[in-house]
C-alpha cells in the first residue's frame, strides 16, 4: 500500500459533477456510491494519541472492522473483523496481535469515543487493458455524528489511493488533479478537523502533576494553584468514576484527593488555622469513600495473578473468590457513586473552590503565607526528606510491619512535595531523585500491598463462610494464595535494606541537600 | 480511513510475527501449483494477512490470473545483483492486502545467473529478507523441475506444499523429491504433499487417497478435486474463491488453507 494523497474540496462542490470532470480526463470507471462510518476510540488520557495512533471501527454493512491506525496516514497492519461495537478493554477482544498492541499501550484503561464520522464516498478505479485496476480514486463527503445521531458536513475531499507498483498512474492523477482542476494537497487528516469541530483538544488529560511556579510566588498563591489544578483532577475523573467506565477514573481521582491531604498537611503553616482544618477533615472523608471501591478493584485487578501462583489443580477452586469479590464491588460501586452525587460533596467542591478562588488576604494570619514559595517549599521538602533518613535508618530486621508503612507514608508525602514544587529545579536534577525515591518507593509500596493483601484476603475468607460462599477446596485456594503471597512478603521484605541503603548514600544525601538546602552546601 | 483498500488485517499472523514462506513446489509440471498459491494466497489475505506471492516460473501464470504484466525491471539479473530492491518489484494486485511479484521472461535463466554467486543457493532467501517485517506469508509459485532455483526455494522455504496428482509416475516423482530433500538436510523444511486434481471416479484415485503413500510429514488429509472450474481460472483470471466461492472446489483450497495453518501453528502435528 502506498500513502494516499488527499484534495479538500469546498462544501459547496458537487462530488457528482466532480467526478464526471473526471471522467474526462482519466480512463476511470466508476462504482455504485456507497456509506460508511468509522468510530474513533482512545483512552480518557489520550494514550493512543501520545502514541500517534488511534482505534477506528469502521463499520460498513456486513463487512466491520477494528483496526489500530497511524495518526496522519490512516495505515495499519493491526486490524480484525469485527461486527459488533468493540468491547471496553482490550483484553476482551479476541487474542491477537491487535489486541497485544492495545494492551501495551492501553493497560487498564478503556476504549472511550472519541468522534463518529460518517462517509459517503463516490469510487472510481483506473482500469487497464488488461483488467487490472491501477489506481483508486474516492469522492469523499464526511459528516460529523454527533452523540444524539444529529449528523454536520466535516469535509469534502478527493482521497487518491494508489496501488503498490503503479506509481505513474498516480502521477498522472495527483497531477491532472493539480493542474487541470487546480486543487491543493492537504494532509486529510479526519479526526483532528473532527476534533477542532468538538472543541476537543487531544491529549489535554495527565494524571503527572506539571504545575509551573515562579519561585518569588507567595507561598498561599503557590498552594492554592496547586490545589485548583488538584480539585480539577478531581472533577475531570469524578464522572469516570462514577460511571466506573475503568478502574484508572477512580485511581486518578483518589491521588488526587491523597495530594490534597498531603498539600494540606504538609504545608500547615500557610493556610488559615480554621480552614486548614475545616478542609482535612472534609478530605479525610472523601478519601475514605472511596477506598472500599478501590480495595476491591486492586483485588480484581491482580485475580488472574492470583489464579496464576496456585497449582494448576485449584485454580479453577479460586472463582467464588472473584464472584464475591464482584459482587462486594457491585455494591461498594453504588454506595460510591451515591455518595458523589450527595449535595456534602457538592458543598465540599463548591466551598473548596470558593476558599482557592478568593482574593489573598493581605495580612494572612499562615506564618509562611506571604514568604516567596522558592523559600517555603525546599524547606518543607529538606525537612521531609530527613524524616525519611531517620525513619528508614531506624529500622532493623526485628522492626514491626508499621515502621515500614509508617516510612512508606513519609516517602509518599516527600514524593508528593518534590512534584509539586518540581518547577522550582533545574528539571534534570529534580527528576533524577524523584527517580531514586521511586525506586524505595516500589519497595515499600510492594511490601504494603502484600500486607495488606494478607490481611484483607484472611477476612474476605472470613466473610466468604459466613455468605455461604466458601467450599473446602476455595478454602485451601486461598490458604495456598496466602502462604504464596507470605513467602513472596518476606522476599520483598529481604530487600528492604539494600534498597534503602542505596536511596541514603551520601550521594544523593549531597544531591538533594543540593537542590533543598543549598545554604549548607 | 477507508474499508478494505487501505487496512490490513492480522489474524492469522504466525505466532512469532514472522514472515512464512510457503512454496509450491512439483518436478512435475500441470500439477495444480499456480492455482494452489493463487488461491491459497487469496484466502490468506482475504483472512487478514499481510501476502505476498512471488511467481518464479518464467511462463507466468500467477502474473496472467493477477492480470499483472509479467515484466520485471532489470529481471532475474538486476534482482539476483540487488540492482534493483524486491521492493520496487511489487505489484498491488486488485486484491486487499495481496501484492505479486511478477515473472520475467529472463527467469528461464535463472539458474545460470545464480551459478555466478558464492553460496548460490541461499541467495533467494538473502534477497527475501528485507521484506520479512512487510508480509505475513510468502507464497513462491515455482516452475517444474529441479534445479539451482529449487535449491533456492528450499533454503528459503518453511513449507514446502507439494501438489500431487493421485498416479503411480506422480507418487515416483514425489520420492525422487524426499529423497533429493533427505540427502541435502533441508532440517528447517516441512515437506507437506497433498492430493491435487483428484478424480474420485478413477479406481487408482480412491486407491491411493485411502492409502496414501509413507512421507516423513505425512500427507495431508484436505485433497484438491479435479475441477473444470479451476480451469475457468484462465478466462476469468481472478481466484477461484471470487468466481465461484460457494463450489466444491473452492470449499477444498478453503479446508486445505485451514490444515495447513494448523501444520504451521503446530509442526509436530
Amino acid at each position: 500500500m502506498r500513502k494516499p494523497f488527499h484534495y479538500p474540496l469546498a462544501d459547496s462542490d458537487s462530488l457528482p459533477r466532480l467526478r464526471e470532470q473526471l471522467l474526462q480526463h482519466l480512463p476511470f470507471e466508476s462504482a455504485p456510491p456507497e456509506t460508511y462510518q468509522v468510530h474513533y476510540y482512545d483512552s480518557f488520557d489520550w494514550r493512543l494519541f501520545q502514541a500517534n495512533k488511534v482505534l477506528a471501527w469502521q463499520q460498513q454493512n456486513a463487512d466491520s472492522q477494528l483496526c489500530l491506525l497511524n495518526t496522519g496516514d490512516d495505515s495499519t497492519r493491526t486490524a480484525i473483523r469485527l461486527e459488533h461495537q468493540p468491547p471496553r478493554f482490550a483484553e476482551e477482544l479476541p487474542q491477537g496481535q491487535l489486541r497485544q498492541e492495545l494492551d501495551d499501550l492501553l493497560g487498564l484503561r478503556a476504549f472511550l469515543p472519541v468522534a463518529s464520522i460518517e462517509t459517503r464516498s463516490l469510487a472510481c478505479q483506473w482500469i487497464d487493458k488488461e483488467g487490472k485496476t491501477r489506481l483508486r480514486l474516492y469522492l469523499e463527503h464526511h459528516k460529523l455524528v454527533q452523540p444524539g445521531g444529529k449528523r454536520s458536513t466535516l469535509c469534502k475531499q478527493i482521497r487518491v489511493a494508489p496501488l503498490q507498483g503503479y506509481a505513474k498512474a498516480a502521477k498522472r492523477v495527483t497531477s491532472i488533479l493539480e493542474k487541470e482542476l487546480a486543487l491543493c494537497p492537504g494532509d486529510g487528516d479526519l479526526l483532528s478537523q473532527a476534533l477542532v469541530s468538538m472543541h476537543r483538544v487531544p491529549g489535554n488529560y495527565s494524571s503527572k502533576l506539571n504545575i509551573p511556579l515562579e519561585p518569588e510566588l507567595r507561598a498561599d498563591a503557590a498552594m492554592r494553584r496547586i490545589l485548583l489544578t488538584l480539585l480539577e483532577a478531581m472533577e475531570i475523573n469524578e464522572a469516570g468514576t462514577i460511571a466506573n467506565l475503568d478502574t484508572e477514573f477512580l485511581h486518578d481521582f483518589r491521588v488526587a484527593v491523597r495530594r490534597t491531604r498531603s498539600a494540606l498537611g504538609q504545608m500547615k503553616s500557610v493556610y488559615p488555622p480554621a480552614t486548614l482544618a475545616r478542609f482535612r477533615d472534609k478530605f479525610a472523608w472523601l478519601g475514605s469513600i472511596t477506598s472500599p471501591t478501590r480495595d476491591l478493584d486492586v483485588y480484581l485487578l491482580k485475580f488472574e495473578n492470583y489464579r496464576n501462583q496456585l497449582p494448576g489443580n485449584l485454580q479453577a477452586d479460586l472463582k467464588p473468590l472473584r464472584a464475591f469479590l464482584n459482587r462486594h464491588h457491585e455494591q461498594e460501586q453504588i454506595r460510591l457513586s451515591g455518595a458523589l452525587k450527595t449535595a456534602a460533596y457538592r458543598q465540599l467542591k463548591n466551598q473548596w473552590r470558593r476558599y482557592l478562588t478568593a482574593p489573598l488576604p493581605q495580612r494572612p494570619a499562615a506564618g509562611d503565607a506571604r514568604k516567596p514559595i522558592g523559600e517555603v517549599g525546599p524547606r518543607r521538602t529538606w525537612r521531609m526528606y530527613k524524616r525519611v533518613l531517620r525513619e528508614g535508618q531506624a529500622i532493623t530486621p526485628a522492626s514491626p510491619a508499621e515502621a515500614l508503612h509508617d516510612l512508606r507514608k513519609s516517602c509518599k508525602k516527600l514524593r508528593y512535595l518534590m512534584e509539586f514544587f518540581q518547577h522550582l529545579y533545574p528539571a534534570k536534577q529534580i527528576r533524577a531523585l524523584i527517580k531514586e525515591l521511586k525506586g524505595l518507593q516500589e519497595n515499600l509500596g510492594d511490601f504494603q500491598d502484600l500486607e495488606v493483601q494478607i490481611h484483607t484476603l484472611k477476612q474476605y475468607s472470613e466473610q466468604m463462610k459466613q455468605e455461604g460462599d466458601m467450599t473446602p477446596r476455595t478454602e485451601l485456594a486461598m490458604e495456598f494464595l496466602l502462604m504464596s503471597l507470605e513467602t513472596r512478603m518476606q522476599e520483598v521484605r529481604g530487600i528492604f535494606e539494600s534498597r534503602f541503603e542505596q536511596f541514603a548514600c551520601k550521594s544523593n544525601e549531597t544531591r538533594f541537600r543540593g537542590l533543598f538546602n543549598p545554604s549548607q552546601v | 480511513m477507508k474499508p478494505d483498500s487501505e487496512v490490513y488485517l492480522t489474524r492469522a499472523r504466525s505466532e512469532d510475527n514472522t514472515m512464512k514462506v510457503i512454496a509450491c513446489y512439483n518436478i512435475k509440471g500441470g500439477v495444480g501449483k499456480t492455482a494452489s498459491a493463487v488461491n491459497l494466497a487469496y484466502l490468506s489475505a482475504r483472512e487478514g494477512n499481510s501476502t505476498l506471492v512471488w511467481d518464479l516460473d518464467p511462463q507466468g501464470a500467477s502474473s496472467f490470473y493477477f492480470r499483472i504484466k509479467p515484466k520485471v525491471k532489470g529481471g532475474a539479473q538486476g534482482l539476483l545483483r540487488r540492482k534493483r530492491v524486491l521492493d520496487d518489484v511489487i505489484k498491488a494486485t486488485d486484491y486487499d492486502r495481496l501484492d505479486l511479484i511478477p515473472a520475467d521472461f529472463s527467469y528461464r535463466n535463472m539458474d545460470l545467473t545464480l551459478e555466478r554467486f558464492r553460496k548460490s543457493s541461499t541467495r533467494l532467501r538473502k534477497l527475501i529478507e528485507p521484506v520479512q517485517s512487510d508480509y505475513d506469508y510468502l507464497f513462491l509459485d515455482c516452475p517444474p523441475n529441479i534445479s539451482l532455483v529449487s535449491e533456492n526455494v528450499f533454503e528459503a522455504a518453511d513449507v514446502m506444499l507439494v501438489p500431487t496428482i493421485p498416479t503411480t509416475l506422480s507418487i515416483r516423482t514425489l520420492y525422487q523429491l524426499l529423497r533429493f530433500c533427505d540427502k541435502r538436510k533441508y532440517k528447517h523444511l516441512d515437506i507437506l504433499p497433498f492430493f491435487s486434481m483428484v478424480d474420485r471416479r478413477k479406481i487408482l484415485h480412491r486407491g491411493m487417497l485411502e492409502d496414501p503413500p509413507r512421507t516423513r510429514s505425512g500427507f495431508l488429509t484436505s485433497d484438491i478435486p479435479y475441477s473444470s472450474e479451476v480451469e475457468q481460472m484462465g478466462v476469468k483470471r481472478a481466484p477461484l474463491a471470487t468466481y465461484a466461492h460457494n463450489s466444491r472446489i473452492a470449499d477444498a483450497y478453503r479446508s486445505l488453507w485451514r490444515e495447513l495453518n494448523s501444520r504451521m501453528d503446530h509442526p509436530s502435528a
